[in-house]
Formats: structure tokens, C-alpha cells, sequence
């Protein structure tokens, strides 16, 4: 068994695994993926494309770019702009913490129940969101939250005199850090289990510090894992939305609330600026997950 | 239109109700009853059983006739309710919704997209003809006011007026029901402030509320979280501007812990209308009728008072004497009723347009 | 194991317990204030005691062990196939993994209706069963993302590849590698997904309420909508009820497939 972690699949040419003629090989191989394709197919592409398509009509159904144009408008952007701030801060934040707590609970010496209490309370965490998450913060750290009061009166502490609030922006990412940890905990705990113990000890053998052993044989094995994990946490900032509506509804100004005002619209009914904003959100995801694609790559050949 | 009008509307109204009372009181037509039966469901949406007494409307009517209900998201808005339909224009299943209950404007949109039929109820005449479509393609149901909810466990001096939200005994105090930009209540929350602070003057009241509220953002009183029951209990919003409909029935569920009252303003009182329509493909057209005959009924329309929703037809009820004295007790004082404006589709348009554009300038509640 | 990486982990740990902790215990604190005068459960009987809650629960459970089902046969020969033989689409793959975490579950739901409604091609609106079959299918989407992600990150710590290999030289057909071999090793992953999976599909609201199925997500709006205190017990049940069930499905994997897991953790 080689010391070195695993090399990129793409380095290795598919017809070196399966005999047959490359190309009939490479025809057969896509039949692997079809069930998912279709499925994907079926079940997401085409009924979000057929109402998606409405981006691109007005309200009579004639095609239109006014949709797309009004993204272009000055509160359509900084909506953007602040999904974008929150979604990254969040998903940072919630890696960093998530991978500590994965560490903690893989390689930290801890008593064996932790681990599975870990991993089962991190599968519900990751989902509590919304209404019950915003109100819990809310009865936390909110104005006349416990926390607060029990800081106020057996502290003497008020964390609001000294300009901290739960309705901000600070505020609206520490509550969205209640799923996004237990995600990147989920996510990363299988690839830290697959840090073998044998490296370590190689790379002590060998002399190396700590350091060392992270940055040259720790990090590069995790790297695609803690890339991806963080690319989805990202994306599933950049989704949420009832939980922002509920804590910081009238104030900060996201996306997601800004298209389902389109959609939903109490007030302002415009479905197809809706149906744009949508394929705005898309694109941006589209994006970032070319960039991570770039950034996985060059790990690879850093490595290779 | 103002309220003068519509007591005259009204009073003419409830001269026609007394002529066409025995129609008014017969019940639904025996055929009526057995094509919907012969349908055997009816598929409603957005109606929590805590607005306005559906809960025990919708029990009443399955109690009645033996049909099925399909409750389809009860926390959609009015465009939720509008899409739903478009999207199941080709589906006879369950869940294409049969009727809507919408927000006044979204009446004339939806049937100029064609997605409502014509109906007049049996008791037609009895509606104002301002809360209705000529044609019968959507009708008013209920109505309610702005009015302040407070927890009084945490707010000592009750608030009377909209000025009086300003005072600094309300710090962190005061919450809109919604978000502005996006929820009817809250924009009427709004406006009802501004023409309370532009001294009744329509065409100021969208940029005085604005005003106001962002005066209200900068004494530190103004709690930019959605105000709920559960939020005014914990304390985060004591004061919360809700239809006086949603704020009473939460006095009554909450049960006095805390406790709570319900305060109409004395200036600036703002009626929000919805409206019913039957979806112009609906896989159960006859039980959608049925259900509409239901409502307009007198039983119907004192289910709605019963939730505290001032019905349509309340003055032809009241002029007939069908209002259960009890009943009248628990609603807040007709007095205070007196003064609410009923905004025009129009008036709507043009104020809904400025606050959902400037909120975020002119309040400035965007902290960072 | 060196003493300053223990305490270190025991902080991580004490930091998340308390983190995690104490908005549960705020909510529960405040669930007990349904009475004026002193804590009771009174919040808690209400909820308990409606007839639809046991009902709508165990639906919700149902559904969600056939999604799990469902999503860990669509994607880990998926993930595997795409890691072995086609990694030129996994850019494609991955893309769409992330569209269901930014579409709105309303507009995915919307186009259900549209595409499958009772007089369409595929008719799955037109009985209950048939339309569960639709909302299984719809949380097998909502789930693509954490499912897909487990699992790729699983794949990328086990040699997938020689591993494959191995079991082909010695003779193995593809379904034999991936259930024998593959899956094995990356239990904890797919364990990971699951769970995830699993908490989605419990809490799922938009598309049950629009396909109006009787789910446990609906019928939490129903229950929670306009009351105060009802929706912090209703929270924290839900919370605990899913907590037990994932640690019963935990249990049981565990011990079904002891034998052949190895723990690769030093020191535990």
C-alpha cells in the first residue's frame, strides 16, 4: 500500500480499467449514469426548466429580457450581494468549526458514545431550520432571551448595551452556523476516518512536527472533502430563506425572500422576476461550483 | 372610499336585504347538494383553522354535507394561492385547489388571467357592490382593521394611537406582523400609520408611514422581527400591528398568559378586504359552489364573526337581528369601526409600489 | 494519544455541546411556560394527545426509510461509476447535485404538477399511492445534495480504485464489487447521508402540503401555525422522536454489518 493519498481519478485514462474497445467501452459506460441522469432528468431538470422558462416571458407569456434586466436593478444586486456575504461567511465559519468538531470526535482520544451521539444529533441539527431555529435563537440570545438574562443578572453583563444584537448581520450567521456545522461534521468525519494511522507515524519517523504532517500529508488527502463540504454549505446558505424571514425579515435584505415575495406575493405578484431571480441563484451556483472544480484541480496537481 | 359611503352603501344594501330576506335565509338548493355529494371532496388552500374560525367553518361544513376536505398549504399567501391554480390547470387530483381566498387586488388578476368562474351565491344581493365582481368571478368575504396587539404582562400603559408608538416607554417594543416588502399586513401596517401622520391625506399616507416607521427605527422602538403569538409571548415583540381578527383570536389561545389587548387606533384605521373566488378549473366545481353557498349563508358568515372577521354581509345580518348578542360583546366596539378607510384598488396599487421599493432606504432597518 | 490534542478535543466538544445545547434548552424552557402560574407540560399534552400526530409521524418515517432506501440506490453506483469510469462528468454531476439546495421546493413542486398531473403522459397525481410515489421521488431530489456529498467524500478516503481492482481480478461482477466491497467501506458515509436524508424528509414541508400529502411537516404548520407555545413542544418532540429514531437505525446497522466493519480510528 502506497504512503501516497489516493491519485485523481482523472489522471488515469478509463480504458486501462475496462478492456474492451475504447469506444465501445466509453458508449457502455455511459449507461452507467443514466439512471441518474434521467432521473435528474425527470425529476429536476424538467419541472424546474418548464417553469423556469417563465424568466424569460412576461405576464402574457410573450418572451422577454425585462426579467433578467431588472436583476440589474440596484436592490436586486445588493440583495444579491448580501445572500453572497452571509452564504460565504457561514459556510467558512461553519467548516472550520465543523472540521474541528470532526477531528475532535475522529481522532481526539474521546470516550466511544460521544462519537455516535455526534453524528446522529448532527443529522437532526443539520436540518433544524426555519421558524423553530429563528425563535430559538430568538428565546437564547434575543433581547429578553435567557441567555441574556442570566448574563445580565448573574454576570452583570448586557450584551446589547455593548452593541451586540441578535437582528443583524452577525446575528443571522451565528443562528445559520446551527445547521451548517452539523453538515460539515456529517460530511468530513468519513474522510477523517480515512486518515490512516500509519501516516502519521511515518511522518513522525521521519521527523516531522505536526505541522508538517498537516500540511503535507493531512490537508492534501482532505482536501477535496473539506472543498466540497464547503462548497455545499455555500450552496445551502445561499437557499435558505425561512430562517433569515423569520429573524431578520424586515431588515436584511436576501434573495431568496426578495423571489419568494415574487412567487409567494402577498403584495407584489411578478412570478416571472421570480422565475429570473431563480436562474440568477442558479448561474451563481454554477459558478461556484466551477470554482471549486478549479481549486480541487490545482490541490490535484499540487499533490500529484 | 371613506366611510361615510360605505354606511350608505350599506343602509341602501340592507333595505334590499330586507326585501330579498327569505331568499337569504333558504339553504342551498337540494340539487346543488347532491352534485356535490356525487363529487364527494373539496380541496381549499391557505386557510389556517386559526384565521377567522376556518377551522370550525371547515368542520362545520364537512359536519353538514359528509364531503372530504383537502387542506392544501394553510400558510400560503394570495400569489401562493394564484400560482397553485396555474400549475394545475391539467390536474383533476387532489390537489388542485377548488377555491381561493385572496387578497382584494388579486381578485381582478386572477380573472383577468382567466383562472376564475362566475358564481352569485343565492344571497348575492346582500353583498356591497363595492366588495364584489359585476360578472360574479370573485366576491368579498370578510374584512378586518390594523390594530395594535399588546401583551399588557410587559407593556404597562397601553398604546392608543400611532404617535404614541414613538414614546420611549416602547423601546424594543414595537413589531410589524410581516415583512414589508413582501406581506399585505405589514403594508397596511404602514399606510395606516402614514394617514394616521398625514391627518387622513391618501396621497401623503405612503411616505409619511414611511416616515414614521423609519422615526420609529431610529428611537430605538422598532423590533425589525416578524411579530407572531409565540414572539409576543417570549417578549421579543410586545407590540405587535395585526388585523384586530388575528390579534383576538390570539387573545383567546394564548389565554390570558400572557395577557393580552387588543387596541383599534384612533386615527389611521385601515380595513384590508379578501376575497373568494372558485378556480375556473376546478376538478369539483359543484362542491366549490356548495362551499360558497355555505359561507354566505347566515351560519357562514357568523363562523367568520365567530373568528372575529367583520363578514361581508354584516349589516344585513345585523339589520336582521342574526348576530348572537354574546357574539357582539366580544368584538372591539362598533365605534371604533366607524372611521376605517377602505382603500381603492388603485390607491392599493400606488402605495404598495412605494413602500415595497423604499422600505430599505427610507427605514434604513438594514443593520449590518 | 498526546494530552494537549485531548484536551483540545474535549474544548471542541464542550464549545459545540453548548452551542448546540442551549437553544433547545431555551426553547424547552419556554414550552413549559404554558401555564402562568408555574412549569407544567401542559404544551406537551395538548400536542401529544391530538389524534393526527401519531398518524402524520408515522407516515413521515415511512416515507423517509423508502427515500433513504431509494437515494442510497440511485447514488452510490452513481458516485462509484462517475468516480471509476466517467470523471470527466463529475463536474456535470456534482452541478447538479447543488440545484436542489437554490431551487425553491415550490417551484420544483409546481412543475410536478404541471408534468405529472392526472392528464398528462405519466399521470402521478391521479390516485395515493401513485402520488406517493411523486413525493418519494421529490425527497429523493430535495436529499441529492447531503446523500451525494457523503458519499463522494467517502469515496475520496477509501482506494476506491484498487479496491475495484482487486475484486475484478479476482472475478467479481460490478454489482458484487459495489454491494461486497465497496459498500462496506463506505458505511459510514452512506450512514452520514442517511441521516441527513432522513431529518430532510421528516421536516418536509412545501411538498407534501402541495401534493396534499397527510405528512408530519404539514401537519406541524397545522398545529403550530398561530399558537404560542404549541410550536416550542412540538419542536422539541420532533427534535428528540427523530434524535431516537436515527440512534435506532445507527443501532441497527451497526449491528448488522459488525463483522465487517473496521474502525480505522487509533486509540477509540
Amino acid at each position: 500500500m502506497s504512503l501516497s493519498p489516493q491519485s485523481d481519478a482523472s489522471a488515469i485514462a478509463p480504458a486501462t480499467i475496462v478492456p474492451s474497445p475504447a469506444r465501445l467501452a466509453v458508449r457502455l459506460d455511459w449507461l452507467g449514469v443514466l439512471p441518474f441522469l434521467l432521473f435528474a432528468l425527470l425529476f429536476l431538470l424538467l419541472p424546474t426548466g418548464c417553469l423556469l422558462v417563465g424568466a424569460f416571458q412576461d405576464a402574457q407569456g410573450h418572451f422577454t429580457l425585462a426579467n433578467l434586466s431588472h436583476l440589474l436593478e440596484g436592490n436586486v444586486l445588493a440583495a444579491y450581494r448580501i445572500s453572497l456575504e452571509v452564504s460565504a461567511v457561514s459556510a467558512a465559519v461553519g467548516a472550520v468549526a465543523g472540521f474541528a468538531l470532526a477531528w475532535a470526535v475522529v481522532q481526539g482520544g474521546l470516550p466511544a458514545w460521544i462519537r455516535p451521539s455526534l453524528l446522529t444529533f448532527s443529522g437532526v441539527a443539520a436540518n433544524f431550520a426555519g421558524v423553530p431555529l429563528a425563535f430559538a435563537f430568538l428565546c437564547t440570545l434575543g433581547r429578553t432571551g435567557l441567555v441574556t438574562m442570566l448574563l445580565h443578572r448573574y454576570a452583570g453583563i448586557d450584551p446589547y448595551a455593548s452593541g451586540f444584537s441578535l437582528l443583524s448581520f452577525h446575528g443571522l450567521v451565528l443562528t445559520y452556523l446551527y445547521f451548517q456545522i452539523p453538515l460539515m461534521v456529517l460530511i468530513v468525519t468519513p474522510a477523517l476516518e480515512g486518515l490512516r494511522q500509519e501516516w502519521r507515524e511515518a511522518s513522525d519517523s521521519l521527523g516531522g512536527t505536526a505541522l508538517h504532517y498537516w500540511l503535507h500529508v493531512a490537508l492534501p488527502v482532505l482536501a477535496p472533502s473539506v472543498l466540497g463540504a464547503s462548497l455545499l454549505l455555500f450552496a445551502n446558505a445561499f437557499g435558505a430563506v425561512a430562517t433569515a424571514y423569520a429573524l431578520t425579515g424586515s431588515s436584511l435584505n436576501i434573495v431568496t425572500i426578495l423571489l419568494f415575495a415574487q412567487i409567494r406575493g402577498d403584495v407584489l405578484h411578478d412570478p416571472n422576476l421570480g422565475y429570473a431571480l431563480a436562474l440568477g441563484m442558479i448561474l451563481i451556483t454554477g459558478l461556484s461550483s466551477a470554482g471549486y472544480l478549479w481549486l480541487s484541480a490545482r490541490a490535484h496537481r499540487r499533490q500529484a | 372610499m371613506q366611510r361615510t359611503r360605505w354606511n350608505a352603501v350599506m343602509a341602501a344594501v340592507a333595505a334590499l336585504g330586507a326585501v330579498g330576506a327569505g331568499a337569504a335565509r333558504a339553504d342551498a338548493p337540494a340539487a346543488l347538494v347532491a352534485a356535490a355529494r356525487a363529487e364527494g371532496q373539496l380541496t381549499v388552500i391557505a386557510l389556517p383553522h386559526d384565521w377567522c374560525g376556518y377551522g370550525d367553518l371547515i368542520a362545520g361544513f364537512k359536519a353538514k354535507y359528509g364531503l372530504k376536505v383537502n387542506e392544501l398549504n394553510p400558510d400560503a399567501g394570495s400569489g401562493d394561492e394564484v400560482e397553485a391554480i396555474k400549475a394545475n390547470k391539467g390536474n383533476k387530483g387532489p390537489q388542485a385547489p377548488d377555491v381561493i381566498d385572496v387578497g382584494l387586488s388579486f381578485g381582478p388578476q386572477a380573472r383577468e388571467a382567466g383562472l376564475l368562474q362566475p358564481y352569485k351565491v343565492s344571497t348575492w344581493n346582500s353583498i356591497p357592490a363595492s366588495a364584489k365582481d359585476a360578472a360574479g368571478y370573485w366576491y368579498g368575504d370578510y374584512y378586518g382593521v390594523l390594530a395594535f396587539e399588546v401583551n399588557t404582562d410587559l407593556v404597562s400603559k397601553v398604546p392608543t394611537d400611532w404617535s404614541d408608538l414613538l414614546k420611549p416607554e416602547y423601546k424594543n417594543a414595537v413589531a410589524l406582523a410581516g415583512d414589508p416588502r413582501t406581506a399585505n399586513q405589514a403594508i397596511q401596517g404602514v399606510y395606516a400609520a402614514g394617514l394616521s401622520q398625514a391627518h387622513g391625506n391618501a396621497a401623503n399616507a405612503a411616505a409619511a408611514g414611511l416616515k414614521f416607521f423609519a422615526a420609529l427605527n431610529k428611537a430605538g422602538n422598532f423590533v425589525p422581527v416578524i411579530g407572531k403569538a409565540a414572539s409576543l409571548a417570549q417578549g421579543t415583540t410586545p407590540i405587535i400591528v395585526r388585523w384586530d381578527y388575528n390579534a383576538l383570536a390570539d387573545r383567546d389561545t394564548l389565554k390570558g398568559n400572557p395577557k393580552v389587548t387588543v387596541v383599534v387606533p384612533k386615527t389611521g384605521v385601515v380595513a384590508g378586504v379578501y376575497v373568494q373566488g372558485i378556480s375556473a378549473y376546478a376538478p369539483h366545481p359543484n362542491a366549490a359552489k356548495l362551499w360558497m353557498e355555505y359561507l354566505y349563508s347566515d351560519e357562514g358568515q357568523v363562523g367568520w364573526l365567530k373568528g372575529y372577521c367583520h363578514p361581508s354581509r354584516f349589516a344585513d345580518l345585523a339589520a336582521r337581528h342574526k348576530v348572537p348578542a354574546a357574539l357582539l360583546a366580544k368584538l372591539p366596539a362598533a365605534a371604533s369601526y366607524k372611521n376605517a378607510v377602505f382603500p381603492t384598488l388603485e390607491q392599493q396599487e400606488a402605495y404598495k409600489a412605494a413602500i415595497t421599493k423604499q422600505w430599505d432606504q427610507v427605514v434604513g432597518a438594514n443593520v449590518k | 494519544m498526546k494530552p494537549a490534542s485531548r484536551v483540545g478535543a474535549w474544548l471542541a466538544i464542550a464549545t459545540g455541546s453548548l452551542y448546540f445545547l442551549l437553544p433547545l434548552f431555551a426553547t424547552f424552557e419556554f414550552s413549559l411556560r404554558m401555564r402562568r402560574e408555574a412549569y407544567s407540560v401542559e404544551a406537551y399534552r395538548v400536542v401529544l394527545t391530538d389524534p393526527g400526530f401519531q398518524s402524520a409521524f408515522a407516515y413521515s418515517v415511512l416515507m423517509a426509510l423508502l427515500t433513504v432506501v431509494a437515494s442510497i440506490a440511485l447514488v452510490v453506483p452513481t458516485a462509484c461509476w462517475i468516480e471509476l469510469k466517467l470523471p470527466r462528468l463529475r463536474a456535470l454531476v456534482e452541478f447538479i447535485t447543488l440545484l436542489p439546495l437554490v431551487i425553491p421546493a415550490i417551484i420544483i413542486v409546481f412543475g410536478y404538477l404541471r408534468l405529472y398531473n392526472s392528464s398528462s403522459i405519466l399521470p402521478l397525481t391521479g390516485n395515493a399511492r401513485a402520488t406517493d410515489l411523486l413525493l418519494v421521488c421529490s425527497y429523493v431530489t430535495l436529499s441529492l445534495p447531503y446523500m451525494y456529498r457523503s458519499v463522494h467524500s467517502g469515496l475520496r478516503a477509501i482506494d476506491v480504485r484498487t479496491l475495484c481492482e482487486a475484486s475484478e481480478s479476482l472475478g467479481a461482477r460490478w454489482s458484487t464489487t459495489l454491494m461486497r466491497v465497496v459498500a462496506p467501506a463506505l458505511k459510514s458515509a452512506i450512514m452520514s447521508g442517511a441521516f441527513l436524508t432522513f431529518a430532510v424528509v421528516i421536516g418536509e414541508f412545501t411538498m407534501a402540503s402541495l401534493l396534499d400529502r397527510p405528512a408530519f411537516g404539514p401537519y406541524l404548520q397545522l398545529i403550530g401555525a398561530n399558537r404560542a407555545y404549541e410550536p416550542s413542544a412540538l419542536a422539541i418532540i420532533a427534535f428528540l422522536v427523530t434524535w431516537a429514531v436515527m440512534g435506532l437505525i445507527q443501532v441497527v446497522t451497526r449491528n448488522a454489518g459488525g463483522a465487517g466493519a473496521r474502525r480505522r480510528t487509533p486509540g477509540a
